[in-house]
């Protein structure tokens, strides 16, 4: 069995704006029995934007965070998919060029750091479907949630590239599905569970961006989705923060609760909504959790 | 051994496009465009396809086959029906259909022609220009790329957006961007910084997961990006976006998204965010700066930032 000690990352989104995922991920972790140590060193990932600017930043900033890592003789385990992209991706560089990795520490070296190239980088779903198992998973669940259809939202950055993360298969991913029936409850097939929510182009073009969170919220409702589970705070912002706004955009109600995933597996362990935060969440999940 | 074809089909004299289904004998070895040709050479003179090379070099094959896109000539195909007992083929998504497997290439041309795709040298009169291995190395990957369109037919932007400028002639454009010998650079970056430009790209990672010839569009946006603010075309949304992250991470360690919002947006755009911030403050949602804190070690970070500066202006 993995040993089940994460060096804990939970991403600058959820330590602020998407905060109830992390405090639920860690109460869940607790009851599960799953270690989390914090990392109060670790900077941002950079989310991308700084691969925008100078990659040898990019890969500077994220192997402070591996070394930390290293320091602490851990794994890291994210609740995040952009954190997850940009660290594995990162990792992925550094573990196959060593010429790369020496260049990065010699960037390191005056902040006293060195990054071997030993770590792994991990999110909370993989860390259910394989480290922790799906089987003990089943076993900690006190309450199935049967009554539910949860469209599973993968986004993007849990799946590709495919050649950093490597855990599930892009085209036909099975880890959140495998979750959501862990917990009791149905998974819903529909169009778009792969493809973007549209939140790094927040910012820049807003169009752009709640267009495709109405589509992928749309398909999952038109599919008899009852709600939508993801496991990034980032596809969360959007699926749920902007919902209003691209109900707008297409002009048709939507009014699908959106779920961390920490949150339903919370749910199922019989934690009730105070508990997991959904009063944080703008899209109300009141009434598919009467009796919950 | 005997494989079910599902071919989606269009006739611009007929409504809507439909599924039909063809069998074919397949033999080990045998790729998709073999089974089309065999289709087209006995059951179904009417199917209608593009190839020419048969060797994953022309680019006139990229179809989408059980779902994704790839060139016909290079899938084999027991794999695949191994796998999900049949084959489907249709046509390139994000284009629009001429008949059958045929897509229009129209815009995908006229975003080529947009990039300016060829090389604007920076000194005409000069006849021999050694280019260093790593200068080749910057654009190695983006010459790759055969314009089969596998990129934009995946590409989640444009699906939302059909003017963006799209994975391929990005990848395009950096290869002239990116080239030493280049004389434009500036004026290209201020033209793929603009409205449905280099910016508008969502970070998908589907072209570069897609991309039959590892040519990696997303990478390509990447460079261009950092290559536009390095040159200073920073008067855009989407450079304010990441300088006010360099400059983030830089005092806290993180993000600081309110900060970031203000910075991105300007005074104007972000008054027009207010409502919807109320709508946070009241689920508690809404970023506060001043109650912001300083990862540990900003001190590390701080010498990161200086050790980087330092090699970009040694070069």
């Amino acid at each position: 069995m993995a040993d089940l000690r994460y060096a804990y990352y939970p991403g600058c989104a959820s330590q602020e704006i998407t905060k109830e995922a992390n405090e639920v991920t860690r109460k869940v972790a607790e009851r599960l029995g799953i270690e989390l140590h914090d990392m109060p060193g670790a900077n941002c990932c950079g989310a991308g934007l700084i691969t925008d600017y100078n990659y040898e930043l990019s890969l500077a900033l994220n192997a402070r965070i591996f070394a930390q890592a290293e320091g602490m003789g851990m794994d890291i385990m994210t609740i995040c998919s952009t954190c997850l992209m940009v660290m594995s991706t990162a990792n992925r560089d550094l573990k196959k060029d060593p010429e790369l990795l020496r260049r990065i520490n010699a960037l390191l070296s005056d902040a006293g750091l060195t990054y071997r190239g030993t770590v792994k980088v991990k999110q909370l779903l993989w860390v259910l479907a394989q480290d922790y198992g799906l089987e003990r998973l089943k076993k900690a669940v006190t309450r199935p949630l049967d009554r539910l259809n949860i469209a599973p939202f993968y986004g993007c950055h849990s799946l590709r590239p495919s050649s950093a993360l490597g855990f599930d298969d892009p085209q036909r991913p099975w880890s959140l599905e495998a979750v959501i029936k862990t917990l009791g409850a149905q998974a819903v097939e529909y169009t778009g569970k792969t493809k973007c929510c549209g939140f790094q182009a927040d910012l820049v073009a807003l169009d752009t961006a709640v267009g495709m969170t109405g589509m992928r919220l749309l398909s999952a409702k038109e599919s008899s989705a009852t709600c939508m589970v993801t496991p990034c705070p980032f596809c969360h912002i959007n699926l749920d923060n902007y919902q209003g706004m691209a109900e707008k955009k297409i002009s048709k109600k939507i009014d699908v609760p959106v779920f961390h995933l920490s949150q339903i597996v919370g749910l199922a362990m019989g934690m009730t909504p105070v508990e997991l935060g959904l009063s944080r969440h703008l899209v109300s999940a009141e009434k598919i959790l009467t009796g919950y | 051994m005997k494989t079910k074809f599902k071919i989606r089909r269009s006739d611009p004299l007929k409504a809507e496009p439909y599924w039909q289904a063809y069998s074919v004998e397949v033999k080990e070895g045998m790729t998709v465009l073999d089974a089309l040709l065999k289709i087209s050479e006995g059951d179904d003179p009417t199917l209608s396809f593009r190839r020419s090379c048969r060797s994953a070099i022309c680019g006139s094959c990229a179809l989408t086959i059980n779902g994704f896109p790839k060139l016909a000539c290079s899938t084999q195909i027991l794999p695949i029906a191994k796998e999900t007992r049949e084959v489907t083929v249709e046509p390139l998504s994000n284009h629009q259909v001429i008949k059958d497997l045929v897509v229009d290439f129209t815009p995908f041309w006229n975003k080529m022609e947009k990039v300016t795709p060829f090389l604007l040298p920076a000194d005409e009169t000069r006849k021999e220009w050694v280019i260093k291995k790593e200068d080749e190395k910057a654009i190695d990957r983006a010459q790759k790329c055969i314009m089969c369109g596998s990129c934009n037919a995946v590409c989640n932007s444009l699906d939302v957006d059909p003017n963006f400028i799209g994975p391929a002639a990005s990848a395009k454009a950096w290869r002239f961007v990116g080239d030493v010998r280049e004389g434009h650079r500036k004026k290209r970056l201020e033209r793929l910084s603009g409205e449905h430009g280099v910016w508008d790209c969502v970070r998908c990672v589907h072209c570069t997961e897609y991309c039959p010839k590892d040519a990696a569009p997303l990478e390509a946006i990447e460079r261009l990006r950092a290559k536009a603010i390095e040159e200073g075309v920073v008067e855009n949304p989407g450079a304010k976006h990441v300088l006010s992250l360099v400059d983030s991470i830089k005092r806290v360690g993180r993000l600081d998204e309110a900060a970031m919002t203000f910075k991105t947006l300007g005074f104007l755009r972000s008054l027009g965010m207010i409502p919807f911030g109320l709508k946070m403050e009241i689920h508690g949602k809404l970023p506060h700066p001043i109650i912001f804190l300083a990862i540990e070690g900003m001190k590390e970070v701080k010498k990161i930032y200086s050790a980087v500066e330092k090699r970009r202006k040694k070069g």
